[in-house]
């Protein structure tokens, strides 16, 4: 069970959370036992220690949706995870605010947790996804991901 | 920009990021060229095509990826008559 979302304005993770539980529980009647949970939010600098106004994220409209849902997928199936939540914002990102919610459901929580670990290490490397950031009203494309 | 006067095989050619600002523009339209036709009989690939539309550096750096019609490919993937290509800079997400 997917539900994949991109955010083109900030949205509230602990609210998203109480949604996904809502339907989870709709659809399973009770829900999975074991549940992991990563929230990114963006830094206050940058990768020069520049203050950041803001994290730009670009996408490719259509197929970076199909990419989350096809990485979603397959960790679900390698990892026997009942559910998969991905939201993951667009646009101007605040510093301090939400870019990326991940939360994987399952019976038992290793797989819970090395889905959604797995899972985070492929939206970053697999998801076609662009960050620029902003400071000072100069923008700098990112070129690679900070260490795990 | 890099059109040749087959309208034959057009391909829809998009860049994002970084490409697309170093280049100007975001996607066209782009016929191709018989010489990149006929090096490959299977169809020219992305890297005939990146070559074709002068986009720098000449031999692709090795962090850009290719998307055909929004999959990954591979640099020599045959182009067909309709295809999106999209050329990719370093991809950081989450």
């Amino acid at each position: 069970m997917l539900a994949i979302q991109l955010e083109a304005e900030s949205f509230e993770p602990l609210q998203a959370l109480a949604e996904w539980h809502q339907w989870l529980a709709a659809e399973l009647g009770l829900r999975p036992a074991a549940e992991s949970h990563f929230l990114g939010r963006v830094r206050p600098s940058g990768a020069h220690d520049a203050l950041l106004t803001a994290l730009e994220l670009e996408h490719y409209p259509g197929m970076t949706e199909t990419c989350i849902a096809s990485l979603a997928a397959a960790a679900a199936g390698r990892h026997g995870a009942t559910a998969v939540l991905v939201r993951h914002r667009i646009g101007l990102v605040l510093p301090g605010d939400a870019i990326v919610l991940v939360a994987v459901a399952a019976d038992r929580r290793g797989p819970a947790q090395r889905c959604c670990q797995e899972l985070l290490e492929a939206l970053k490397h697999e998801a076609p996804f662009w960050k620029r950031e902003w400071s000072q009203g100069v923008g700098r494309w990112i070129t690679g991901n900070t260490p795990l | 920009m890099a059109v040749s006067a087959d309208p034959a095989s057009p391909v829809q050619v998009r860049l994002f990021a970084s490409l697309r600002e170093a280049t100007g523009w975001s996607e066209q339209l782009v016929e191709l060229a018989a010489t990149a036709k006929g090096a490959n009989p299977a169809g020219p690939t992305p890297e005939q095509l990146w070559r074709q539309l002068g986009l720098q550096p000449a031999t692709p750096p090795a962090g850009v990826r290719v998307a055909i019609n929004q999959q990954f490919a591979a640099w020599d993937a045959s182009l067909v008559a309709g295809d999106e290509l999209a050329f990719l800079p370093p991809i950081s997400g989450g």
